[in-house]
């Protein structure tokens, strides 16, 4: 009986959210409405269970111990002043907290994986023997298109001349080739989102596919 | 006190946490796991915002009889019902988070039905686009339309229809030239998160400041 | 004479209707064209493939509802594969929908009604086999026979919670959380989703932290499958992989080439390249929905490159490229 239901509702909201298509309707406002309720509904209950109740309930309030996560607790009730327009200042200390500390961690793992493991894999070999024409020519693309295309986005100097003229030239094709993959990966995965929700409504509503 | 203390309280954190990474001694590893197991804690609580500024908002238009205003109710019943049958109301008429239940309902049955249907409907508004917008304008447009249709040939099974130098080609593609303008754009926005994180820490970048009064 | 102008103003739902014909007509005339897996899905294959039971895996469930479609098989896939190679699964998530999603995949994999599933023991249920001394997989799935258990029919196996898998669910600043599991998993996780203590698990006794984790498969839909790479790969060295969403796979290729990442499930192909060697590797009867959407992905593709290739025809044969503007639609 649950199931059933459960079936119906879920189909029949898939189905007001489609009616949007033919045109704008209050089914369709409706569900939109709905959908960031319920989202922010559930985010509560899972954040309770699962970070206020076992960091923070149980551990503090139940068991009496750890008592120092009281520290961040009161740090994270400060966020609530911003509602109280002569305290919200206040709020700015659990926001300096994690947003200082935050960034000071991020910054030597950020700097590693996104810069000096990127650079480090451009600097290979253009040529390795025994390896087919496509590959090496890939390395030669991967080395000097990932260059123009660092050029291309270097605007302290003008493009112009044979380095910065020729080499942001090349950086705008390889950069298109690259948008135009992501283009066509784009409508393949537009594609499968609407997959999903046909296999719903014909598989698991209507039972027509086995 | 207003804003130089969490500026300073920021700049300090910072620092400290980045010494701890090159300096691997007890005392940098006992503020980094209580770093760790304190933040998300920390960071729970603004969902508190979250909810509170959604509610206003709505509470405001219901009140206000604003365009739309009985949509608002649709925002609001679920947020706290979710909640209430979750904790306080008894399994036999729908309580608590296991099967059945309400929250379980909303989640499964209202939920993802709702926002997969949603991020679904992009596929007929990209057909729209494809037919609309997408046009061999200039050379550069050209090279980016090809590229595409080459690569979402090659992704289906029907492009192996075409023989096997199809998809290799789109294999290829994505490999060397989309590898190398991807690596252009992410080292970009590398050093861009790099110099926000910096700006940050050493107070150039002042906007997470604002919001809250003088 | 074609009225070019016409052409290219159709009203526009018409165009949806025939991405509509297209993406239902398909699912009823099974072309079954195959799918040949290329190396970045082969090689995270590979991988769970050499594992067994003294190794373990994480799955980030780490996307939300509106890219389920795609994600969600990748999911099911490789948890169904390391279940089947009895490689303990922890489950996390990076947002609180995840949490939910990830219930649903495992639920998906442990519901016997369907042939080729796991049978489920939660972690309440072998609790006098725990007390008897059973912690070890094999001694504990032995005496669990010995007690009169015996498989349904069609069930590949069964899944003890807590040596087999375990759900730890959500939490936030999730980058911080992977970063605190490169010290300790239990810190992060003191229990699972269903409130059981994480210390007492026999997966986790047998791998506290990152270091002891073979791989990381995330699922994304966000940049959020980066906190694995950054705080995980480059903190203790932890091997990942990628399930990602075909909209962010092609940032993802300078990740693979320079070794950050083992391999890369792009988009629904990526998860039907999985079923496809999952299936040929014998740990499934059949392939799953991914394999089964494809058909129709190649047919809507086709229409999509009709539809590109047309509106270039009636624009530059209506001369449309010499005008400023051209009226449009609705």
């Amino acid at each position: 009986m649950y199931e059933t239901i459960g079936l119906w509702v879920a189909a029949i909201l898939t189905l007001a959210v489609f009616s949007f298509l033919y045109k704008e309707n209050p089914l369709y406002r409706f569900a939109e409405h709905v959908v960031v309720g319920s989202s922010l509904g559930y985010t509560i209950v899972i954040t309770y269970q699962r970070v206020l109740y076992p960091r923070l309930v149980e551990p503090v309030f139940l068991h009496g111990e750890s008592l120092v996560l009281i520290v961040p607790a009161m740090l994270g009730l400060l966020y609530v002043t911003r509602f109280f327009p002569r305290i919200a200042w206040l709020s700015r200390y659990p926001m300096a907290f994690l947003l200082g500390m935050g960034m000071g961690m991020a910054f030597p793992y950020d700097m590693q994986a996104y810069i000096l493991r990127q650079i480090q894999a451009t600097l290979i070999p253009l040529y390795t023997p025994g390896a087919p024409w496509y590959n090496t020519l890939g390395a030669v693309v991967i080395v000097l298109g990932t260059l123009a295309g660092l050029i291309y986005f270097f605007f302290s100097k003008p493009h112009k001349g044979p380095f910065f003229g020729f080499g942001s030239k090349v950086g705008i094709w390889i950069i298109m080739i690259g948008f135009g993959a992501t283009f066509g990966f784009t409508v393949m995965g537009r594609i499968s989102l609407l997959i999903g929700r046909v296999q719903f409504l014909l598989s698991d509503w209507l039972g027509l596919l086995h | 006190m207003k804003r130089t203390v969490p500026m300073m309280i920021a700049m300090i954190g910072g620092i400290i946490m980045m010494i701890q990474y090159f300096i691997p001694h007890q005392v940098s590893q006992d503020v980094f796991n209580y770093y760790t197991e304190w933040a998300p804690l920390v960071g729970s609580f603004a969902l508190v915002l979250g909810v509170g500024s959604l509610t206003r908002v709505h509470i405001h238009k219901i009140r206000a009889k604003a365009p739309n205003w009985p949509y608002s109710y649709a925002v609001l019943i679920p947020l706290y019902l979710i909640p209430v049958f979750a904790f306080f109301l008894p399994a036999s008429i729908g309580g608590g988070t296991g099967k059945p239940s309400v929250f379980d309902f909303m989640y499964s049955r209202v939920q993802i039905p709702i926002q997969a249907t949603m991020f679904s409907m992009l596929a007929f508004y990209i057909a729209s686009a494809a037919f609309r917008a997408f046009r061999a304008k200039s050379a550069l447009a050209t090279i980016l339309l090809v590229t595409a249709i080459i690569v979402m040939l090659a992704q289906v099974p029907i492009g192996d229809l075409f023989g096997r130098w199809l998809p290799d080609t789109g294999l290829w593609i994505l490999r060397f030239p989309n590898l190398a303008a991807k690596r252009a754009i992410e080292l970009g926005v590398g050093f861009g998160m790099l110099a926000t994180c910096l700006k940050i820490i050493f107070g150039v970048e002042r906007g997470w400041l604002g919001g809250a009064g003088e | 004479m074609i009225n070019w102008e016409k052409f290219l103003n159709i009203d526009r739902r018409w165009l949806y209707l025939l991405i509509a014909v297209v993406v239902i007509v398909p699912f009823f005339i099974r072309m079954g064209l195959p799918v040949v897996p290329s190396d970045e899905v082969r090689s995270i294959y590979n991988l769970v493939d050499s594992l067994g039971p003294d190794n373990a895996i994480f799955i980030g469930w780490d996307f939300d509802p509106g890219t389920e479609a795609e994600n969600q098989p990748m999911g099911v896939a490789v948890l169904r594969h390391a279940l089947d190679r009895h490689v303990p699964v922890f489950i996390t998530a990076v947002s609180p929908l995840g949490q939910g999603l990830a219930e649903q995949g495992a639920a998906s994999v442990f519901d016997t009604r369907i042939p080729g599933n796991f049978v489920y023991v939660p972690w309440a249920e072998w609790e006098p086999f725990r007390a008897a001394g059973y912690v070890g997989r094999d001694s504990l799935e032995s005496a669990w026979k010995a007690a009169g258990n015996s498989l349904p029919e069609g069930a590949r196996g069964w899944v003890f919670e807590g040596v087999d898998f375990a759900l730890l669910g959500y939490l936030p600043y999730f980058g911080l959380v992977v970063l605190g599991m490169g010290t300790s998993i239990a810190t992060q996780y003191p229990t699972d989703a269903y409130g059981n203590n994480l210390r007492e698990m026999p997966m986790l006794r047998a791998h506290k932290n990152l270091r002891e984790i073979d791989l990381a498969v995330t699922l994304a839909g966000s940049t959020a499958c980066m906190y694995w790479v950054v705080y995980g790969t480059s903190r203790v060295g932890l091997p990942v992989a990628f399930g990602v969403t075909a909209v962010m796979a092609t940032d993802y290729y300078p990740y693979i080439q320079s070794g950050q990442i083992v391999g890369m499930m792009g988009g629904l192909r990526g998860a039907a390249e999985y079923e496809v060697l999952e299936h040929e590797g014998g740990h499934t009867e059949t392939t799953g929905k991914a394999y089964r959407g494809m058909d129709v992905q190649s047919l809507a593709h086709i229409l999509i490159i009709l539809f590109v290739i047309l509106g270039n025809i009636a624009y530059f044969a209506g001369g449309f490229h010499k005008k400023t503007a051209l009226k449009s639609g609705r």
